[in-house]
C-alpha cells in the first residue's frame, strides 16, 4: 500500500492494538464497577438480591461485546499480517 | 432497639402551627425569602396541611401536621441512587447532605411530599442558629429527621452520667412546642410508653395507609360527631 | 472488494473532501444556540437549580423530559439499523449508518440531561463509588453504558471498509483513517469476521436497546405516584422511542439528502417505507395511549383522577391535545396515502411526531407531581430561560455533533451500497426463487428433487 508512506506502518499498529487495550480497559472497568456494587450491597445488607440479578444479565452483556470488539480487532489486524 | 414514632390527635391539633416554628428555629431550617417562597419554594420540615370542606369550600375541615412520616417500607429509600437517605436499624429515615447529589428521585417518590430542597444557598451562617444541626449546602434534600440530634445529645450526656437514656429526654422539637399537647413522641416499641398506648387507639389511623409504606406517626381521628 | 478507483458513488466522499459554505453557516447557527444553552447552564451551576422553574411539588421538569425524550430518539438506530438488516430488507443499505450515527450521538446528550439536572454535578461520581442497585437510576446508569458501548462498536465495525476507502481516495486525515481502517482489504477471511461480527451485533444490540428505554420508563413506574406507577409503562416507553426514533432518522435524512445532494440515494421509495412504518407506529402508540388512559378513566380512582383531569381539561390540556394532534391526527392523515409529494408528507408526519413526542414526555412527568396526594396545593410548572436554553442547547450539540460526523466520515455506507449492487440483486432473486412452490431449497442439487 504505497499511500501508506505518509503513516509509518509501526505507529499504526501501535495505535490500533492500543485501542483494543482502551476496550479491554473501558469493558473490564465497567465490570469491575459492578462487581463493587455488589460487595457494597453485600456489606451494608441493602437489598443485595437487585446488584445480583442485575449484574447475572448485566456483565454476561458486556462480556459478550468485549468478545466482538476482540473478534474483530484481532480478525481484521491479524490477517494483515499474513501478507 | 428503639423504634421512635410519633401519635399527632387531630382533635387537639388548632393549626397554631407552633411545631412548624419550632421545627424550624431547632434545624436551622432557612427562611427562603418572600420571592422564592411565592414560586413555590418554602422548606417546612413540619408542615400543617389543610383539609378543605368539599361543600363548603374555603371552610377548613382539619388541620394535618405533616412531618415526615419516618415510613417502615420507605418508598424514598428504596430508589435513592446513593445511599444519601436510609433507614437506620431504630426506624429513623435519615438524610446524608454530604452524600445527596440532588437527583431529587427521592423527592419524586415520596406520597406524602416530605422531602424539600434546596433550589439555591438559602443557608447562611447567622448568629443564635443550632449548633447541634448542620447547615444545608445549596443543591440538596432535606427533611424532618424527628430531631435526631436531640436523641444523640441524649445519649452523649447518659454515656457521661454512666446510665441509661430515661425515654422522657428524647422529645422532638415540635412535640415540645405544641400548646395543645396535640403531638405525642416516644418509642412504638416500648409497652409502657405513650405512643404505645395512643397507637393503639380506636380513633388511629394511617395516612395514605393503602400505600404500604407503613408510617411511624400515627394521626388520631377526631372524636365522635366529626371526622 | 472496495476498488479506490470506482467513482460511482463520488457523492458520499464529496462532503468529506469539499466543505461549503452552508457547513459554515449551519455550524454557526449551532453554535450560537449551544452558547445560549451554556450560558444557560453556567448560570444553574453557579446560582443553583432555583434559576429553573422546578419547585415543591413539581420537582422535575423539563430536564427529565429532555432525558426520556433524547433517549427515545436513540431508538433509531436499532430499530431500522439491526431488524432491517436482521430480515434481510434490502432497502436499508443507505439508511443504515444515519441511523446508527443518530443513535450514538443522542446517547450522549441524553445521559448528559441527568447530569444537568442534579443539584450537585460536583458529585456525580457519587454514582459510581456508592451505586444503589435497587434505585431505578443505577439500572439507567448500567443499560444506557451498555446500550452506548454496544451502539459504537455496531457503528464502528460496519464503517471500517468505509473507512478503508477514504483511506485510499481522499488525500487528508491519512493517519486517523488508515489507524481505523484496521488493516481492511476485504480479504475473504477479513470480510467472513466482518458480516459474523454485524450478524452478533445486530441480535444483540435489540434486546440492550428494549431494556434502555424499560429501565427509562422504570424511573416513574417504580414510585406510587398516581398516573405513573402503571404496569404498560415498559412497553410504552418503547413504543413511543421507536416511534420518536424514526421520526428523527427521516429528518436527518431528508436534512442531509438536501445538503449534500443525495437524490440518488435516498429515493422517494426509502422515505415511503419509513413512512408507512411511521404511520404503523403512530396506530401502535396510540393503542398504548388509549388503554392506558381508558384503564385511569373506567377506575376512577379520585387521586388518578385528579392528574387526569389536569392532563384532559386543566392547566395542562394544550400539551395534551397538542400531543394528541402531533402524535396521532396529523401523522395517520399524512401517511395513509402515500402516492404523490411522499417525501414532503413524510417529513411533516416527521416533524409533527418529534414535537408530540416531547410533548408526551411532558405529560408524563409534569401533571403527576404537580397534583399530589395530599391536600399540597396544586404546583403550576412554568420553565424559564434558562431550561428552554438548555433544550436548545442540547438539540444544537447533537445536530453539531452529527454535522461534524458527516465531515469526517460517509453518512451512508459505501461498500453496502456497492454489495447492494453487485451481490444484492442476486441474492434477492436466488431468495425468491426458494420461496416458489416449483423450485428446490436453496443448496439442494436439483437431482434430489422429486424423492
Amino acid at each position: 500500500m504505497a499511500n501508506l508512506r505518509a503513516a509509518p506502518d509501526r505507529t499504526v499498529r501501535v495505535i490500533q492494538w492500543g485501542m483494543a487495550g482502551v476496550a479491554v480497559v473501558f469493558i473490564g472497568g465497567i465490570i469491575t464497577w459492578i462487581a463493587h456494587l455488589i460487595r457494597t450491597a453485600w456489606r451494608l445488607g441493602d437489598v443485595p438480591s437487585a446488584s445480583i440479578g442485575i449484574s447475572l444479565v448485566a456483565i454476561p452483556v458486556f462480556l459478550t461485546l468485549l468478545g466482538v470488539i476482540l473478534y474483530v480487532f484481532v480478525g481484521l489486524l491479524r490477517d494483515r499480517g499474513e501478507r | 432497639m428503639a423504634r421512635w414514632g410519633m401519635v399527632i390527635d387531630l382533635d387537639r391539633c388548632t393549626g397554631c402551627q407552633a411545631c412548624v416554628m419550632a421545627c424550624k428555629a431547632e434545624n436551622n431550617v432557612p427562611p427562603v425569602g418572600a420571592k422564592e417562597a411565592a414560586r413555590g419554594r418554602i422548606i417546612s420540615w413540619m408542615q400543617v396541611l389543610t383539609e378543605e370542606d368539599d361543600e363548603h369550600s374555603g371552610e377548613v375541615k382539619r388541620f394535618l401536621p405533616r412531618p415526615c412520616l419516618h415510613c417502615d417500607d420507605p418508598p424514598c429509600t428504596k430508589v435513592c441512587p446513593v445511599y444519601a437517605t436510609y433507614r437506620n436499624p431504630e426506624g429513623i429515615v435519615a438524610q446524608i447532605y454530604a452524600r445527596c447529589i440532588g437527583c431529587r428521585f427521592c423527592m419524586a417518590a415520596c406520597p406524602y411530599n416530605a422531602k424539600y430542597f434546596n433550589w439555591h444557598r438559602y443557608q447562611k451562617d447567622a448568629p443564635g442558629q443550632n449548633p447541634d444541626v448542620s447547615l444545608r449546602p445549596k443543591g440538596v434534600v432535606e427533611k424532618c429527621t424527628f430531631c435526631h440530634h436531640r436523641l444523640q445529645r441524649a445519649r452523649e450526656r447518659a454515656l457521661g452520667e454512666r446510665r441509661e437514656v430515661d425515654p422522657a429526654e428524647y422529645v422532638t422539637a415540635c412535640a415540645e412546642a405544641c400548646p395543645a399537647r396535640a403531638i405525642v413522641f416516644g418509642d412504638l416499641s416500648d409497652p409502657g410508653s405513650e405512643v404505645f398506648r395512643l397507637a393503639r387507639s380506636p380513633r388511629a389511623f394511617r395516612l395514605l395507609e393503602e400505600l404500604g409504606t407503613k408510617p411511624k406517626v400515627i394521626y388520631l381521628s377526631e372524636g365522635e360527631g366529626r371526622g | 472488494m472496495a476498488d479506490p478507483a470506482d467513482t460511482r458513488d463520488a457523492p458520499l466522499i464529496a462532503p468529506i473532501e469539499r466543505t461549503g459554505r452552508g457547513f459554515y453557516l449551519t455550524v454557526g447557527i449551532l453554535l450560537a444556540f449551544i452558547v445560549w444553552g451554556a450560558v444557560a447552564y453556567w448560570t444553574q451551576f453557579t446560582e443553583g437549580l432555583g434559576v429553573t422553574g422546578l419547585h415543591q411539588p413539581v420537582s422535575w421538569g423539563f430536564y427529565v423530559t429532555n432525558f426520556v425524550f433524547f433517549i427515545g430518539i436513540s431508538h433509531a438506530g436499532t430499530l431500522i439499523s439491526a431488524i432491517l438488516r436482521l430480515s434481510k430488507a434490502e432497502w436499508r443499505r443507505p439508511v443504515v449508518r444515519m441511523a446508527e450515527v443518530i443513535t450514538v450521538m443522542v446517547l450522549f446528550i441524553g445521559a448528559g440531561q441527568i447530569l444537568v439536572d442534579l443539584g450537585r454535578p460536583d458529585r456525580m461520581l457519587n454514582i459510581i463509588r456508592h451505586g444503589r442497585y435497587q434505585s431505578p437510576l443505577l439500572w439507567d446508569a448500567t443499560s444506557i453504558s451498555a446500550y452506548l458501548t454496544a451502539s459504537i462498536v455496531y457503528l464502528y465495525i460496519p464503517m471500517i471498509p468505509d473507512i478503508a476507502i477514504l483511506r485510499d481516495r481522499v488525500g487528508k486525515r491519512k493517519l486517523l483513517y488508515t489507524v481505523l481502517a484496521m488493516g481492511w482489504r476485504g480479504t475473504v477471511h477479513q470480510q467472513r469476521v466482518l458480516n459474523r461480527a454485524i450478524a452478533i451485533m445486530a441480535v444483540l444490540v435489540i434486546p440492550i436497546a428494549v431494556s434502555v428505554h424499560t429501565v427509562v420508563s422504570f424511573v416513574f413506574s417504580m414510585t406510587l405516584q398516581p398516573m405513573w406507577h402503571s404496569t404498560i409503562f415498559g412497553p410504552y416507553f418503547v413504543v413511543g422511542a421507536i416511534f420518536s426514533g424514526i421520526a428523527a432518522l427521516i429528518v436527518a435524512m431528508v436534512a442531509f439528502r438536501k445538503a449534500y445532494g443525495l437524490q440518488g440515494y435516498l429515493k422517494p421509495i426509502h422515505f415511503r417505507y419509513l413512512g408507512q412504518l411511521l404511520l404503523v407506529m403512530s396506530l401502535l402508540w396510540f393503542y398504548f395511549t388509549f388503554a392506558e388512559y381508558l384503564t385511569g378513566y373506567y377506575g376512577n380512582e379520585p387521586e388518578e383522577m385528579k392528574v387526569f383531569q389536569a392532563k384532559f381539561t386543566g392547566p395542562y390540556w394544550p400539551f395534551f391535545w397538542g400531543m394528541a394532534l402531533t402524535n396521532f391526527v396529523i401523522p395517520v392523515l399524512c401517511l395513509v396515502r402515500l402516492g404523490r409529494r411522499t417525501i414532503g408528507k413524510v417529513l411533516l408526519a416527521s416533524l409533527s411526531v418529534t414535537v408530540g413526542m416531547w410533548l408526551e414526555r411532558f405529560i408524563i412527568v409534569v401533571p403527576t407531581l404537580s397534583n399530589p396526594r395530599l391536600p399540597f396545593g396544586e404546583g403550576i410548572y412554568a420553565p424559564t430561560w434558562v431550561e428552554w436554553g438548555e433544550l436548545a442547547g442540547s438539540l444544537a450539540l447533537f445536530a453539531l455533533f452529527y454535522v461534524l460526523f458527516t465531515k469526517i466520515f460517509p453518512v451512508i455506507s459505501i461498500w453496502e451500497i456497492r454489495e447492494g449492487r453487485d451481490v444484492g440483486l442476486k441474492e434477492v432473486e436466488e431468495r425468491l426463487r426458494t420461496y416458489l412452490p416449483d423450485t428446490p431449497e436453496a443448496g439442494v442439487v436439483p437431482a434430489a428433487r422429486g424423492h
